[in-house]
C-alpha cells in the first residue's frame, strides 16, 4: 500500500538533470545564475503573490497565446497584458510537446523567413532562456506555461529559466488527452521530476507553481474521472516539495454540476493535503471556460464566454482561463484574444457575484461526487506499489481511472457518459472504475431523467458532444 | 442489418484517423455508430498511414474502409488511395472519407471531386452527422458503390 508521503520525494536528481541540461540547445543554462534570476524578479511575477492578492467573487484572468516568431510573442504578451490578463500565457507548440526540436527549429526558421506562422505555438526549446527573458522585461504579473508536454524535462527547464513561474501539466493530465501512445508509467516519473525541479528552485516566499490541467479530454468527462486525477497530481507534487499548485476542470456545460463540483475539488484537495502531512501547501482552483466544440457564430460565442464568465465567478474560481469569439475557427488574432480580456472583466465587473449559491440539487450533486471520489481515492490508495505514483499507474492499467475519449492506447475506454436533463455528466457505465453500487443507482436515476432515452446510443452521444453549438 | 445476425455475415468495416491527427472523439463515436447499426469494427484509431488501412483492411478482410481526418491532413495522405487497395488485390473495398478533410476553407463539390480522383466511393466533408454515411454503406454492401 502506497500513500503519498514526504519520504516518496526523489533523491539523487542531479544525474538525471546532468544528462538533460547537456542537451545542446539547454547551453549556458546555470542553475545557479537561474535561481540568482528568480530572485531579481518582482515578486508578482509568482503566481501565489499575485493569488495573495486577489478579491473574493473576481477570478484572476488568463488568455491562451503562443506564436512562432518571436517579435509577434512579444505583441501578444504586451498586447493581452495591457488588455487586463492577470495571467500571461506562453502556449508551446507542438512539435516541442512531442520533443521534435529538429523539426520545431526547421519550421521556426521557415516561419521566420517567410513571415508567417508555421507552427502553433512559441518553440520555447528552440529560442532558448535567454532570448525568452526578453519577452517579459518590466512585466509584473506571473506567467503561464501551457503546453501538453509528456516528457518536459527540458522544457520545463528552459521555462523557469527565462522567469516562468508557472508550470502546467502532470503525468496523466498531459498524456492521457495528448497522447497516443507515450508510456504512462514515464509520463508519471518524468512529471515527478518536473515536480521535483520546480520545487528544487522555490522559495516559501517565491515559490514555483505548478497547475494541473482538469479538462482533460474535455468530452463528456464524469467529475470523479476530473477530481481523481487532479487530486492525485496534486498529492504527486506534494511529495516532491511543490508548496503552491493549482488545480482545475473544465466548464461541465451544467451549472448544477460546474458549482458541485468545485465545492468538493477544494473541499478534498485540502482535506487530502492536510491528512497527508502537507499542510505547507497553498493550493487554487482554476476554472476553464467551455473547451468543448465551439459555435462558429461569433454573437454565441461570446454569450458562452460571458456566461461562463458568470460562473466562474459564482464558483469564485481563484482563476479563469478565457476562450475567444474565433475559438472554432482556429489561432486567434491577437487583438481578438485581447477583446474575450475585457469581456470577462466586463461580466465580472457588471454582475458581481454572491457569497455562495447553493440548493438541493447542488447538495445532492455534490454529494454523489464526494462519494465516487472518496471511494476511487481509497481504492488507489489500498494498491499495492513502494510509491504513490506506482499505484496511480496501477490505477490507470486497471481502468480505475478511465478518461472518455483519450486517444492514448492503453486508456481502458470502458468507462460510457452521457447528460442528464440538467444537461450534467452521469456515469451509465463504470467501465472498471470502482464506483460504489449505490452511487451508480442515483447516477442511473438521474439518467432517466432524459427524455430522449429511445434514440440511438451514438447520437444521444454526438447531441452532448454538441451542446453549445 | 440487425446486431444480432451471425457474427460472420457482419459487414467488417475498418476505420481510423489519418495522417498524424490525434482527434479521437469522431473515431469513438463512429466505432459506436457502426457498432450499433450490425457493423464489425476494427478501430486503428490515431495516427495512421494509408498503408496501416491497406494491411488491415487485407487482415481482416474487410468490406469497408472508413478513413476520417479533422485537421486537414487527409489531402496530403489520401492521394492515391485506392491504387494502394488495387496493388494489394483489395480494389473491391468500398472506401469512405470524411471528417474536415482539408485545411482551410474550399467548396465541398471541390472537395468531393478532389478525393473521388483519389478513389473514394463517397466523401462526406463537414457533416454533423454520420447517419447517412451509414445508409449509404449497407446501400452500397447491397448495391455496390456508385458509379461516378
Amino acid at each position: 500500500m502506497a500513500r503519498p508521503s514526504p519520504e516518496a520525494r526523489l533523491r539523487a536528481v542531479d544525474r538525471q538533470r546532468q544528462q538533460v541540461l547537456s542537451h545542446p540547445l539547454a547551453q549556458g543554462l546555470s542553475p545557479d545564475e537561474v535561481a540568482r534570476h528568480l530572485a531579481s524578479l518582482p515578486a508578482r511575477r509568482f503566481p501565489s503573490v499575485r493569488y495573495a492578492e486577489r478579491e473574493r467573487g473576481v477570478p484572476m484572468l488568463q488568455p491562451r497565446g503562443g506564436t512562432p516568431i518571436f517579435e509577434e510573442q512579444l505583441r501578444l504578451t504586451r498586447m493581452l497584458s495591457d488588455a487586463g490578463a492577470d495571467f500571461v500565457p506562453l502556449t508551446i507548440d507542438s512539435c516541442t510537446r512531442h520533443n521534435q526540436y529538429d523539426t520545431a527549429s526547421q519550421l521556426l526558421r521557415r516561419s521566420e523567413e517567410e513571415g508567417k506562422a508555421y507552427l502553433n505555438g512559441y518553440p520555447l526549446v528552440c529560442h532558448g532562456h535567454e532570448l525568452t527573458r526578453q519577452l517579459y522585461v518590466g512585466l509584473d504579473k506571473p506567467v503561464s506555461l501551457r503546453h501538453g508536454t509528456p516528457d518536459a524535462r527540458l522544457l520545463i527547464e528552459i521555462a523557469i529559466a527565462s522567469g516562468i513561474a508557472e508550470i502546467e501539466g502532470g503525468g496523466l493530465c498531459y498524456s492521457l488527452p495528448y497522447s497516443e501512445g507515450f508510456p504512462v508509467d514515464r509520463a508519471l516519473l518524468y512529471w515527478q521530476y518536473v515536480d521535483r525541479v520546480c520545487a528544487l528552485y522555490s522559495t516559501p516566499e517565491r515559490p514555483i507553481h505548478r497547475e494541473s490541467f482538469g479538462p482533460l479530454s474535455a468530452t463528456l468527462v464524469p467529475p470523479v474521472v476530473v477530481i481523481v486525477i487532479e487530486l492525485v497530481e496534486l498529492l504527486l507534487a506534494a511529495e516532491q516539495g511543490v508548496l503552491s499548485f493549482a488545480v482545475s476542470f473544465g466548464q461541465t456545460g451544467s451549472f448544477i454540476q460546474d458549482v458541485a463540483t468545485a465545492q468538493v475539488m477544494r473541499k478534498l484537495a485540502r482535506e487530502l493535503l492536510d491528512e497527508h502531512g502537507f499542510q505547507a501547501m497553498q493550493v487554487r482552483l482554476v476554472y476553464h471556460q467551455w473547451m468543448g466544440q465551439f459555435p462558429m457564430q461569433r454573437e454565441r460565442a461570446a454569450a458562452l464566454i460571458a456566461g461562463s464568465a458568470l460562473v466562474a465567478g459564482v464558483i469564485d474560481a481563484d482563476k479563469v482561463v478565457i476562450k475567444t469569439v474565433d475559438e472554432a475557427l482556429g489561432v486567434p488574432r491577437p487583438e481578438v484574444n485581447a477583446e474575450a480580456v475585457d469581456t470577462v472583466r466586463y461580466v465580472l465587473r457588471t454582475f458581481g457575484t454572491p457569497p455562495s449559491v447553493d440548493s438541493p440539487a447542488i447538495q445532492a450533486e455534490a454529494a454523489l461526487i464526494e462519494s465516487e471520489v472518496r471511494t476511487v481515492m481509497a481504492a488507489i490508495f489500498g494498491l499495492s506499489g513502494d510509491a504513490f505514483w506506482e499505484s496511480v499507474y496501477r490505477a490507470f492499467q486497471m481502468g480505475w481511472i478511465d478518461l472518455p475519449f483519450s486517444p492514448h492506447a492503453d486508456n481502458a475506454n470502458k468507462l460510457v457518459s452521457m447528460r442528464d436533463a440538467n444537461r450534467s455528466i452521469r456515469i451509465v457505465d463504470p467501465g472498471s472504475m470502482p464506483i460504489a453500487p449505490h452511487d451508480l443507482v442515483a447516477e442511473r436515476a438521474l439518467l432517466a431523467t432524459r427524455s430522449d432515452s429511445s434514440e440511438k446510443t451514438y447520437r444521444r452521444m454526438l447531441s452532448d458532444i454538441a451542446l453549445m453549438v | 442489418m440487425p446486431p444480432e445476425t451471425a457474427l460472420s455475415k457482419r459487414p467488417r468495416v475498418v476505420i481510423g484517423v489519418i495522417g498524424d491527427d490525434i482527434h479521437i472523439v469522431g473515431n469513438r463515436i463512429m466505432q459506436l455508430a457502426l457498432e450499433e447499426s450490425g457493423c464489425r469494427v476494427f478501430n486503428l484509431r490515431t495516427r495512421n498511414r494509408p498503408e496501416h488501412f491497406v494491411q488491415a483492411a487485407l487482415e481482416v478482410n474487410a468490406h469497408a474502409v472508413f478513413v476520417s481526418s479533422l485537421n486537414g491532413e487527409g489531402e496530403h495522405w489520401c492521394a492515391d488511395f485506392r491504387r494502394r487497395f488495387q496493388d494489394a488485390q483489395l480494389g473491391h473495398v468500398l472506401l469512405y472519407v470524411g471528417g474536415n478533410v482539408v485545411v482551410g476553407s474550399r467548396p465541398e463539390p471541390e472537395v468531393v471531386t478532389l478525393f473521388k480522383s483519389y478513389g473514394f466511393d463517397r466523401v462526406y466533408h463537414q457533416r454533423p452527422d454520420i447517419g447517412a454515411a451509414i445508409v449509404d454503406l449497407f446501400q452500397d454492401l447491397e448495391h455496390g458503390a456508385p458509379v461516378t
